[in-house]
């Protein structure tokens, strides 16, 4: 093979990999959106704030200490050394869940049957508390995430690959990160448990039920308040494992939140209803943007993939506004 | 039929239940009782408020004055998930399936109430959860059985013909196992021979598992088949609460089908 074969391949397989990452996000959307018609826009302040609180527990943080300190003119910061990585992210699935039944308490409980786009401003309203809350309990500065998933270029596969470029050429291998792979390898787990677990388990057809026909749902004994706590904890800890590995990439930072505007597109691409389509509309985008940038972004000085996501969601949206996945829109007249 | 009914023969009993929305009654100081055990009729004109009062029984509307009385015991205030943890199951005259499941999977959420796994066992999928899918999915498919839909039971429920979804229906809250089984016009809209099916599961279930029913249907032959007792409403009041025999031959029942005015 030419070396620009092989670079065009390390291109879709780096796409992939970013694509992933694109799909966790949007995964904890679909998730929200099936099961109660909420887009919920704080999806990634949730990445932030799970993010946010793994590494406050893991760093042994006194959350609010700013605050504490303001107030009482103490100086406290940490109260100990930290925990280790495991018993901090089982106290953050906690945390999350705590979230999650406080969203409901709080919120959701008193929005039932309004309007979408009431509810979407509810969530806007959530990710900002939620930024300021986060912001509040740990402090703004940008910190390290470390749980202990490997990363760096995998020198491995650089072998490997070197030896496939044909003779007379010069190559060095492709590089492909570690905590990529890893992250792609957790994200396909997480897919698999939660299908299985809507498939074949009481609570997973209680799930889908709900987001078929809530009025059916009640009548055969589900509650749709705890149905809706459990949804928004299993988003929880969606946005859980989106943040450790958002985080551990490229820091846990304010930006984070971010990350929730590139799931839109991969939405679009999806379609709003679909877990499948939101992994494959990940990879179509993480895929799209890298080759774009490869082959036309010198033409135009780059810097395409902060734009070909959105511009590829506008497309679809004219030819199919249910996106690849999602349920037919079909208006009987 | 016995005249004398002890107490603990009825399963539910209404007492003056008054319904209005707004400015508008739809239910005025109605009483009745349903026995363990009957196919209980009710019967009425469009806009009679047979609806309002499944809708009652079931928690979806809560009326403004009046007690019911389930199982022997005064009930509070309560959401329709709670009602059918009581043992209240029903089916809508609209149909309201979980479209996008398959027919399997209906009548698996039928049976949700009677699961009790809790969720850490059910996502790692250890003893109780696994045990209880097992054992609770072979009584879906009795029920699958007895309601002659195993060619289906694979078919996502939207795609099935119109009478098949009633059926479903049917079969979801037969899974449920409850005391009393509400069923909201279990023949509208159905040809001839789909109807007698109905009719046949409708009596089966009563006579089989021993299921109290209470029906709503428009079909006068068809209630006069199947029904122990009629109650007739008609514009939110009752009218007559007999047998069908009786409510057949009642001139105010007859007047209120046809629409004669009395004066």
């Amino acid at each position: 093979m030419t070396p620009d074969i092989l670079n065009t391949i390390e291109v879709i397989l780096n796409g992939l990999m970013t694509g992933v990452m694109y799909s966790l996000v949007a995964l904890g959307f679909v998730l929200i959106f099936k099961a109660s018609g909420i887009f919920n826009y704080a999806q990634g302040v949730m990445a932030l704030f799970a993010a946010l609180t793994l590494v406050g527990f893991q760093t042994g943080q006194i959350p609010f200490s700013h605050l504490i300190n303001e107030i009482f003119g103490t100086h406290v910061h940490n109260w100990g050394p930290g925990l280790n990585s495991v018993l901090a992210i089982l106290l953050t699935i906690l945390v999350m869940i705590l979230f999650a039944w406080l969203v409901e308490k709080l919120l959701l409980q008193y929005l039932v049957n309004q309007e979408p786009i009431i509810l979407f401003m509810a969530t806007i309203g959530l990710a900002f508390f939620m930024e300021g809350l986060g912001d509040l309990m740990w402090g703004a500065d940008i910190k390290t995430l470390d749980v202990g998933i490997p990363s760096g270029g995998s020198f491995w596969w650089e072998d490997v690959t070197r030896t496939w470029v044909s003779e007379g050429y010069e190559y060095y291998g492709m590089y492909i990160d570690l905590l990529d792979v890893w992250a792609a390898g957790i994200a396909v787990l997480l897919v698999t448990i939660l299908t299985l677990f809507s498939q074949y388990t009481k609570t997973g057809r209680a799930l889908r039920a709900v987001a078929d026909d809530h009025q059916a749902a009640l009548t055969v004994g589900i509650s749709l308040r705890s149905i809706w706590v459990i949804v928004w904890s299993i988003a929880g800890f969606v946005a859980l494992v989106a943040g450790i590995m958002w985080g551990s990439k490229s820091g846990v930072q304010f930006s984070l939140s971010l990350i929730a505007l590139k799931a839109l597109p991969v939405l679009i691409l999806g379609g709003f209803t679909s877990i499948p389509g939101a992994i494959i509309g990940g990879l179509i985008i993480g895929v799209g943007e890298k080759l774009f940038e490869f082959w036309i972004g010198p033409l135009v000085g780059g810097a395409t993939e902060n734009w070909f996501a959105y511009v590829l969601a506008l497309f679809f949206l004219m030819f199919r506004p249910q996106g690849l996945f999602g349920e037919r829109i079909i208006e009987r007249v | 039929m016995q005249d004398t009914v002890r107490e603990d023969d009825i399963l539910l009993e209404v007492r003056n239940i008054s319904l209005s929305f707004g400015g508008v009654t739809a239910l005025e100081n109605i009483s009745f009782d349903i026995r363990r055990g009957e196919v209980r009729a009710i019967i009425g004109p469009n806009g009679a408020g047979k609806s309002s009062m499944l809708n009652v029984i079931n928690g979806f509307y809560h009326p403004q004055e009046g007690e019911i009385w389930f199982d022997g015991k005064l009930r509070h205030h309560m959401k329709p998930h709670q009602v059918a943890r009581l043992g209240i199951a029903r089916t809508f005259q609209n149909i309201a399936l979980f479209k996008g499941m398959s027919t399997l999977d209906n009548l698996m959420t039928g049976r949700l109430i009677n699961m009790h796994a809790n969720l850490f066992s059910q996502v790692a999928w250890i003893g109780p959860a696994q045990r209880e899918e097992i054992e609770h999915r072979q009584k879906v498919e009795e029920i699958i059985d007895f309601l002659k839909i195993q060619s289906i039971r694979k078919t996502p429920v939207g795609k099935l013909p119109y009478g098949m979804q009633k059926r479903v229906e049917l079969g979801r809250a037969l899974a449920a196992e409850s005391k009393l089984l509400l069923l909201d016009e279990p023949m509208a809209g159905m040809n001839l021979e789909e109807k007698e099916d109905m009719c046949r599961f409708v009596l089966d279930v009563n006579e089989q598992f021993g299921t109290t029913i209470a029906l709503i249907e428009h079909d006068m032959g068809v209630v006069m088949d199947i029904s122990n007792r009629v109650v007739v409403l008609d514009y939110g009041k009752k009218l007559a609460d007999s047998s069908p025999d009786e409510v057949r031959n009642n001139p105010e029942v007859i007047d209120a089908y046809l629409g004669v005015s009395h004066d």
